[in-house]
């Protein structure tokens, strides 16, 4: 009976550090999600100054500027989960990327004080956007090894976890894209 | 900031040569002197271990120790009293000159040390300590970033099996200390893998359960993990410091100059420890002064020193630290 009952403690031991640990992950990752969400509201709070300010010179790339309002709209519009947020977010670095390579043929929008200042601050948000990013792929991967893993996965799946998704980071932004030098070229 | 082996030749030969010479032969009488004061010494050593011996007083095995040790002490007395006044002019004529050339903008103290705050903040060593000194502090702008470093000694008392006292080095090298290109509020501290690498998977457990530390921070970066073990207040903060680019910077730092490397970044700081087992700005006595080669090894590692500002970029700074 005894050494029932020490197996059966033993067991429900390894049964609650799994369960706290399967959790404490998941709550990394929604914790890293909600500074990640930080970052990326700064940047569509700066979206429509940028647009205003670059909208009188960029006659050409009007396309640019609209996808670029039309998808903050849709980021701050919905609830949107981790999934959608991440391909917005894919979107917007894309367009973003884009303008800032147009911006190239607008001598006089480079030399523009209020623009070069939303520039620099573009850029920091940048550099910490990328930081959230690669913080919230180590907690989803560190999540996901746990529910994948033996033996959390029996765990995990009486829990009804399920994967989640990483941030796939351009090559060239994993390199700490500078985006004062594509100006300055 | 020069740092160019050629122009370091000419200024050697320019300015810093006919000083030198003089210094040179102070250090030569200083070499002679001692080499009188050990013959000196050896002699009466070895009468005194004949008179011991000879009348019995002790065994020659003590005899031996008694007036080996004696003269030991009394050489050393003469050695430091010799040394520490052309260690002084040493400093003024090479290791001063040098860091003007570098520089001329920044300042050498040779008594003046980093502050035991400053050892403090940067939270590298949290072992408590009983000894506290440093010199050579040389302080000033770099390309326009604020620097401080020196060599630093810092160590522990400890009583042996046998109830002796003995002095542990916590840490010994140069510790440095710049502002960082980065506003920044978490702390972050970068340390030489050590568990890890010994023991692979427990190693990273253990690394993982160091509470005094803080969270562990796993970064992205390879070379990098292999090297170095992270800690941090903040998940998202540490990676906006550690970016990719910095990263390997560290990371090529790391492998030119190959010794153990710690890191810390505090209220916008960055510091930085270098472990070196010898005196860093000490001269040698044994080492004539005219020999460029000498003087290079202490160009060498005052340029390395200089350099890390480039190294690293602090001096590109972002949006919020212009």
């Amino acid at each position: 009976m005894e050494t029932f009952l020490v197996v059966a403690g033993v067991i429900l031991l390894i049964i609650v550090f799994m369960y706290n640990t399967l959790i404490s992950k998941k709550n990394q990752v929604e914790n890293i999600f909600a500074g990640l969400d930080a970052v990326l509201k700064k940047r569509y709070d700066l979206l429509p100054n940028l647009v205003a300010s670059v909208k009188e010179y960029m006659v050409h790339e009007r396309a640019t500027l609209e996808k670029i309002t039309e998808l903050r709209s849709k980021a701050l519009n919905g609830s949107l989960d981790s999934r959608e947020t991440i391909a917005l977010d894919k979107q917007l670095s894309s367009m973003l990327s884009n303008l800032m390579v147009a911006v190239e043929n607008y001598p006089t929008l480079k030399a523009n004080e209020n623009f070069l200042h939303l520039q620099g601050t573009l850029n920091e948000l940048e550099e910490q956007i990328s930081a959230a990013r690669r913080a919230y792929n180590q907690s989803v991967t560190d999540y996901n090894n746990a529910i994948e893993m033996f033996p959390t996965n029996f765990m995990a799946s009486a829990m009804k976890l399920v994967r989640k998704e990483v941030f796939s980071i351009p090559s060239n932004e994993r390199a700490n894209v500078d985006v004062k030098n594509l100006f300055q070229k | 900031m020069k740092t160019n082996l050629a122009s370091l030749l000419d200024y050697y030969y320019e300015s810093m040569y006919p000083e030198l010479k003089a210094l040179e032969e102070k250090r030569q009488s200083i070499v002679a002197t001692l080499k009188k004061a050990a013959f000196i010494l050896l002699v009466i050593a070895t009468i005194l271990f004949l008179f011991l011996t000879k009348n019995a007083i002790l065994i020659p095995l003590n005899a031996l120790m008694v007036s080996g040790m004696g003269a030991f002490l009394i050489f050393m007395f003469i050695y430091r009293h010799e040394s520490a006044g052309y260690g002084s002019l040493f400093k003024d004529q090479v290791i001063e000159k040098i860091i003007h050339f570098l520089d001329a903008s920044l300042i050498y103290d040779k008594t003046g040390s980093m502050s035991e705050h400053e050892y403090q903040q940067s939270e590298l060593f949290l072992e408590s300590y009983d000894r506290f000194s440093g010199h050579d502090l040389i302080s000033g702008k770099i390309e326009g970033v604020d620097v401080r470093f020196c060599d630093l000694h810092v160590e522990k008392k400890v009583r042996t099996k046998n109830n002796n006292e003995e002095w542990h080095d916590i840490f010994t090298g140069l510790f440095f200390m710049a502002d960082f290109n980065k506003t920044f509020h978490s702390k972050v501290v970068v340390l030489p893998d050590v568990a890890e690498r010994s023991l692979g998977v427990l190693g990273s457990w253990m690394q993982g359960m160091n509470v005094q530390r803080g969270e562990l921070i796993k970064l992205d970066h390879v070379e990098f993990e292999k090297l170095f073990v992270v800690y941090g207040s903040d998940q998202i903060e540490s990676r906006y410091i550690l970016s990719h680019a910095f990263m390997e910077k560290i990371v090529q730092f790391r492998t030119k100059i190959g010794k153990p490397l710690y890191l810390s970044f505090v209220d916008s700081k960055i510091f930085l420890a270098l472990n070196y087992t010898k005196p860093l700005f000490e001269p040698i006595l044994s080492r004539s002064l005219l020999e460029f080669n000498y003087i290079k090894d202490y160009f060498e590692l005052l340029a390395m020193i200089v350099s890390i500002v480039n190294e690293f970029k602090l001096n590109e700074k972002l949006w919020s630290k212009r």
